[in-house]
């Protein structure tokens, strides 16, 4: 995955065939932290509390359904995934403000998936990889791997 | 913390993040270390939810990173809410708590 271009406007992704279907896929996980996984505070849980936390509950429940819809948008648009018409592979273009959804998608699919893994405090050796947790090992990983190619774009345009 | 670079910026604190006497009472907005979300994620979050430049963002970064947690502001209970909901929508392990 290469940044091909880039102005005030766009950002223009060129993606081999794997990667495009890697990035589908992973996109595809999407949302994957579980429900009430975040807390609002680490101390009592007084009404005040309790009633913050339903709201902070709501909110990233209705943000994840936007998100989920602008995932959904962003790979049926074949004017901003598409065929790169100079040769083989494909075109990702975003503009700056699909950055930071788009980022926020990756980083719920990593952590999720951390969580599926059972928040392992360590890197997951590869010897242990088993059918039942690959899954989430890759996904976490290829996420991982999308964010920080879309993270050195924005650095590197700043 | 994820490790996503080799070398780290040598930051001084600044003037903002220095502890204060006689600050006002109300809720810190707390960000606590986990081994899953990467340094320049947790930098490129922390500019945009606070608006911080890169080398203050990177301080509190470091901060999370190798004490554990960073107080990242204070602030009255509904603002503070509202940036522990902005760093939770990136799944940062953001918190908020009452300033004793």
């Amino acid at each position: 995955m290469n940044l091909v271009a880039a102005n005030n406007e766009a950002y223009v992704f060129h993606l081999g065939r794997r990667e495009k279907t890697l990035l589908t896929e992973v996109l595809g996980l999407y949302p994957r932290v579980p429900a009430g996984y975040q807390r609002l505070s680490r101390q009592g849980r007084g009404a005040e509390v309790e009633n913050a936390q339903q709201l902070l509950d709501e909110a990233l429940a209705e943000q994840r359904a936007e998100n989920t819809r602008l995932v959904r948008r962003l790979l049926a648009d074949p004017a901003r995934l598409g065929p790169d018409p100079a040769g083989k592979g494909w075109l990702l273009r975003l503009s700056p403000s699909d950055f930071e959804w788009l980022l926020q998608v990756l980083n719920d699919i990593r952590v999720g998936s951390w969580v599926n893994l059972g928040c392992p405090e360590a890197r997951l050796d590869l010897k242990f990889l088993a059918p039942a947790n690959a899954p989430d090992f890759w996904a976490m990983e290829f996420s991982g791997y999308f964010q920080m190619q879309f993270l050195e774009a924005l650095n590197h345009r700043a | 913390m994820a490790e996503t670079v080799e070398t780290l910026p040598v930051v001084e604190q600044d003037e903002e993040s220095k502890p204060k006497s006689g600050l006002e009472p109300g809720y810190r907005v707390i960000c606590w270390n986990d081994p899953v979300n990467y340094m320049d994620y947790v930098t490129h979050v922390f500019q945009v939810v606070f608006g911080w430049p890169r080398k203050k963002a990177e301080f509190h970064m470091l901060q999370v990173h190798e004490q554990g947690k960073s107080v990242l502001t204070r602030e009255s209970l509904e603002k503070a809410e509202h940036y522990v909901h902005q760093l939770q929508r990136y799944c940062l392990h953001a918190t908020m708590e009452r300033d004793e």
